[in-house]
């Protein structure tokens, strides 16, 4: 890719949100090393070469943008940064200033070209203040040069990189003895398990590198030996690779710093010596150092990979986008594992009162109590994952606010605060709209014109101030201006003379209430409707939306003031698809993930069991509940033509609910009962289905099981 | 969206009004049940607010109404007439409904007719009144008599919740 002369703005945005993670991602690195540092500990070299990789990505990501003076830069902390790794420059704490020095210089780059929108123009050169740091020679505080060429066998030697080499003889040094770990993995899964192993020996001491051999007779499986220096005490190491069934073998021991006689220390450990199944020959169980065989440069992708790890263009960025509904989806499924669970736990109910194996019974329970809480981890897990900072959906407004205000001729100044307070994704997707209208409504009809305020004696430009927190389990969203605050006399006027209220009703009116009014559709008092706001609807669309997150929306006002607004929202929202349903006139909820399907209550294929009516369906029998008679409402008469039938299951058992008649299908959002009428016992909560109106959510678990539960001469609620 | 924002605040209606003795007042905020007018302390209500839709709720005690949607909240709905033994209300324009929180849930209370917010000198507050006995009596605390023609039956509110949900 080539710079371009005049890179679009979308170019630009993109440019400066990558590399604002950039940015983010080194800035937490340096951050560690210096707590490395201080704590006196070695710095990880992980961390270095993390740093390193941050440079090399903004240096490519500069390039591909035209910023060629920010490429050069980044060229040259990527520079310096290689010969801190290789350990040619020390790292300490001058050096990390220096270090952190750069991201300062970063961010005057990246903010000039935020304002200017220019990403090719951007002088990094004047920005910088420090004079580029020479690489200065390692002090040499270890009397004898170790030569590892004398210590590590040639075939070892030979594979590995610069910085491999450098972190070998580091070691060494320090008097870590070298252990080659040898372990033979799967073809199919060797991506997992190198994974799992290298994350066992990571705490006992430094990977150096691992490289695959390709000695193995079993064309299905691949041996790869993990060079490491230990740091922890050998009994450790030969613990932790039992359950891999890998081979240690030292390399350089710790006490002599030269290399061990052949045959080397060959430890089979655990079920090492059964172990020829796994790949380990016999042969290769008595082999010496020496007779290691080569790597297999070219065929190994995985030795390749490692050791260009630090030169790959992999994104700085450790997160992912993904598509709410697939997080939908995934919470629907946790919501179908807990009904397989329940059904569970009915069959090891049962098994407990059969007896024989009790044994076996109480097992299964416990595993079933396990079960149940990793449940609720992945339940918390996904709803974390769908947290977001409001501090997205603020930038956005930022930019209304500017290009609403620069439109009016009025100055604004926006202040935000709690950008980082985490919400529910869908929350900021529902709630940007209502903020963006009351913000409109902030500049075109509070904030007054900078003349206006001048006479006023309040300063020229007017202030928004926008401002999260969390409260408990709320968040709250406050929305503030410094204008010329709602008249309530003229919003009364405008609701008598819409015919929202009456003149007695206002009359007993409080200030604050008459505020609320604006809250009322068609209420509006703008002389006349300007582009940006004033038409009238709008604020009660603002109230009506919120509420249907489980949100409130509050106004105080005060004349020549200012106008606050205060959004409290839940944190996270209890979704459910549902199936809408009406029984004796009034609608009730019924959670989708509970329903098999729904059908026509046919009279032919009714018939009794016991006193329990039934029906068949596909040949098999099902029992129905009506939900009329469940509910204990009593009505006279015949029975209601074009009933329909849900069908809900739980687990094995199905029950036919049977309705008046089917409403439609909706996503819905459950608000808690009160005490007095969880007692109903059959509810999970309610839903608004507009017009204020709410419909009850159907606790279909409950009602299958309390159905089961009674007696088969009256299989109805009788209590 | 119906008008849920004829809102009362009873800080609002308290300064409606004027004191007109230095002797220390009690303030009630009356309703009608049927015929009869009755007070409840005016601290433990809210709002005033017209009622919403009434959403039934199934096998729950019958002097609960149900569930309404309050400002984007979930009340429930009390039927005042039930709870003080009367015949159960029917909404009409006039009906009203007062606000009244407990910590853990939000109650509307049903009545006929809001009255008016009435300021009695204490000494006008008659506490345990003999009454003639009828299902209400024992719930009374007082009676209060503003004028000559007009008697008040003041009820303790917080103690016919606190039976109610037992």
């Amino acid at each position: 890719m080539t710079s371009t002369k005049s890179p679009n703005p979308k170019a630009v945005k993109e440019f400066l949100s990558e590399a604002q993670e950039f940015v983010e991602a080194l800035s937490n690195v340096l951050m560690d090393i210096d707590s490395n540092l201080r704590d006196d500990d070695e710095v990880d070299p992980d961390l270095i070469n993390e740093a390193f990789r941050c440079w090399h990505t903004l240096k490519g990501l500069s390039s591909t943008f035209g910023a060629e003076s920010l490429a050069q830069f980044a060229h040259r902390e990527e520079t310096l940064l290689d010969e801190i790794r290789l350990g040619r420059t020390p790292l300490d704490a001058s050096t990390l200033d220096a270090l952190l020095s750069s991201i300062d210089v970063i961010v005057a780059a990246l903010n000039q070209i935020s304002e200017t929108g220019d990403i090719s123009d951007v002088d990094v050169a004047s920005l910088v203040s420090r004079p580029p740091m020479e690489p200065q020679a390692a002090p040499t505080d270890v009397a004898v040069e170790i030569d590892p060429r004398k210590l590590v066998s040639h075939d070892i030697m030979e594979v590995l990189t610069e910085f491999e080499e450098h972190r070998l003889v580091t070691n060494i040094e320090r008097g870590r003895p070298l252990y080659k770990v040898r372990a033979s993995f799967s073809l199919m899964s060797i991506d997992t398990e190198l994974e799992a192993i290298k994350t066992t020996l990571k705490p006992l001491g430094e990977i150096i590198t691992y490289l695959p051999c390709d000695e193995s007779d079993d064309i299905e499986k691949l041996d790869i030996e993990v060079l490491l220096a230990l740091k922890k005490d050998y009994s450790e190491l030969e613990q932790a690779v039992v359950e891999y069934n890998a081979r240690i073998e030292l390399v350089v021991d710790s006490e002599e710093n030269r290399p061990v006689a052949t045959p080397a220390k060959s430890i089979p450990t655990g079920r090492a010596e059964e172990s020829v199944a796994a790949g380990i020959t016999p042969e290769a169980s008595g082999v010496s150092v020496e007779m290691l065989s080569p790597v297999v440069s070219n065929d190994s992708i995985i030795a390749d990979v490692t050791r260009d790890k630090s030169l790959s263009l992999r994104s700085v960025s450790q997160t992912v986008r993904v598509d709410i509904s697939k997080l939908d989806r995934l919470m629907n499924s946790v919501g179908e594992l807990g009904l397989v669970r329940s059904s569970i736990g009915r069959v090891s109910d049962e098994l407990r009162t059969v007896g024989g194996r009790r044994d076996l019974a109480i097992e299964l329970h416990r595993i079933i109590r396990g079960f149940e809480r990793r449940l609720a981890e992945i339940r918390e897990g996904i709803l974390e994952v769908r947290m977001v900072p409001v501090g997205q959906m603020f930038d956005r407004l930022a930019r209304v606010i500017r290009k609403v205000s620069r439109n009016l001729g009025k100055e604004i100044q926006f202040i935000v605060s709690g950008a980082d307070t985490e919400v529910d994704k869908l929350i900021i997707e529902e709630l940007s709209d209502p903020l963006m209208h009351i913000i409109r409504n902030a500049i075109d009809h509070g904030v007054e014109m900078p003349k206006d305020r001048t006479m006023m004696g309040k300063p020229e430009s007017g202030t928004v101030a926008l401002t999260a927190y969390q409260k408990g389990n709320h968040v709250m969203i406050e929305v503030e201006d410094d204008g010329a605050g709602i008249d309530g006399d003229r919003i009364v006027a405008a609701a008598i003379r819409n015919g929202a209220i009456t003149e007695e009703q206002a009359a007993v009116l409080s200030q604050r209430d008459m505020i609320n009014l604006i809250f009322l559709p068609g209420i509006s008092t703008a002389k006349e409707a300007t582009e940006i706001s004033g038409r009238g609807v709008g604020m009660d669309v603002v109230k009506t939306n919120i509420s249907a997150l489980g949100g409130l929306v509050e106004v105080q006002s005060e004349l020549g003031i200012g106008t606050k607004f205060t959004i409290t929202m839940p944190v996270t929202l209890a979704i459910t698809p549902a199936l809408l349903v009406e029984v004796d006139r009034a609608v009730y909820a019924v959670p989708l993930n509970t329903v098999a399907e729904a059908i026509m209550l046919k009279e032919k294929d009714m018939f009794q069991v016991m006193n329990t009516e039934t029906m068949t369906l596909r040949g098999q029998t099902l029992p129905l509940c009506r939900l009329d008679t469940f509910f204990n409402i009593f009505r006279e008469g015949p029975p209601r033509p074009n009933s329909r039938v849900v069908v809900a299951s739980l687990g094995q058992r199905r029950v036919g609910l049977v309705v008046d008649a089917l409403v439609g299908q909706q996503d819905v959002i459950i608000k808690p009962l009160g005490h007095s009428m969880a007692q109903a016992g059959c509810f999970t909560g309610v839903t608004d289905i507009g017009d204020q109106k709410l419909a009850l959510v159907l606790d279909t678990v409950a009602v299958i099981e309390e159905f089961f539960a009674t007696p088969d001469d009256s299989n109805q609620y009788t209590g | 969206m119906t008008t849920d924002s004829i809102v009362v605040t009873t800080s609002e209606l308290t300064s409606l009004q004027p004191l007109s003795t230095d002797e220390p007042t009690i303030g009630f905020l009356c309703f009608m049940l049927g015929k009869e007018e009755f007070g409840v302390d005016l601290n433990l209500v809210s709002q005033i607010v017209t009622p919403p839709p009434v959403t039934r709720v199934p096998r729950t005690r019958s002097y609960f109404m149900g569930v309404v949607s309050i400002r984007g909240g979930v009340a429930t709905l009390v039927d005042f007439r039930q709870l003080l033994g009367l015949d159960p209300a029917k909404i009409d324009r006039s009906s009203r409904i007062l606000l009244y929180h407990t910590p853990d849930e939000q109650f509307g209370l049903l009545v006929d007719k809001v009255t008016l917010v009435r300021r009695v000198p204490a000494s006008n507050f008659e506490e345990n009144p003999v009454l003639e006995e009828n299902p209400v009596t024992e719930k009374v605390v007082g009676v209060v008599r503003p004028d000559k023609t007009t008697q008040i039956t003041i009820i303790d509110l917080e103690e016919i919740m606190h039976e109610a949900l037992r």
